[in-house]
């Protein structure tokens, strides 16, 4: 528990934009959790940084052509709070720079991300 | 008092919206809310049933009630 005794949920996602299909739960259950006044981050790790890059949230989306775009999930979570959170050496395993992705993204280290997992109520990953 | 005595000091209508909108909207509509109002929030999302009571629990405000009606549900909160 943090300071303030508010839950910490860290969600963490592997999979990337060759997967739609997974594309979006982890954006909106990650809101669902900062409405209900926890703190959290989702940590894009493996394939996981590839759905952040500039542009493709307005082409994928969990059902294709049909329903959401992968946008509307991401901005839904940022509204809400939901920090994002990708490592270095998963940008560098898709060729991707901090650069390339989309505002609001935080790079942190391995050592951070297991601090914050020891630290965290739940770690959920997908 | 009895749940009908509950006067809803602001109406949220997100009948329609699919999980997770009625418990974002729920918990953004909460906010501008001051201690003891109540939320009166009407949704057709099934998943109001369990979410609005997990919502309430996490959050500490309270779940007056949630009632079926005619086109979904009916669901009063009053903020702690």
């Amino acid at each position: 528990m943090s300071d303030n005794d508010q839950a910490v949920v860290l969600y963490v996602m592997t999979h990337g934009v060759d997967e739609p299909k997974r594309c979006a739960t982890p954006f909106y259950l990650a809101a669902a959790a900062a409405a209900m006044d926890a703190d959290v981050s989702i940590y894009f790790t493996m394939n996981g940084p590839t759905l952040l890059q500039r542009g493709v949230g307005r082409r994928i989306g969990p059902k294709g052509e049909r329903g959401e775009k992968l946008d509307h999930f991401i901005g839904q979570a940022l509204d809400c709070g939901v920090k994002l959170l990708v490592c270095q050496p998963s940008l560098d395993l898709n060729d991707l720079a901090l650069d390339d992705l989309i505002e609001g993204v935080r790079m942190i280290g391995g050592a951070a991300f297991n601090d914050m997992a020891i630290e965290a109520d739940t770690v959920i990953s997908f | 008092m009895t749940e009908d005595a509950v006067a809803p000091t602001q109406t949220l209508d997100v009948k329609g919206k699919a999980c997770p909108l009625p418990v974002i909207k729920t918990a953004g509509a909460i906010k501008a809310l001051r201690s003891g109002d109540v939320l009166e929030v009407l949704a057709t999302d099934p998943g109001i049933e369990s979410d609005m009571p997990a919502w309430a629990r996490q959050t500490g405000n309270e779940l007056v009630s949630i009632e079926r009606i005619a086109d979904g549900f009916r669901v009063l909160v009053r903020k702690a």
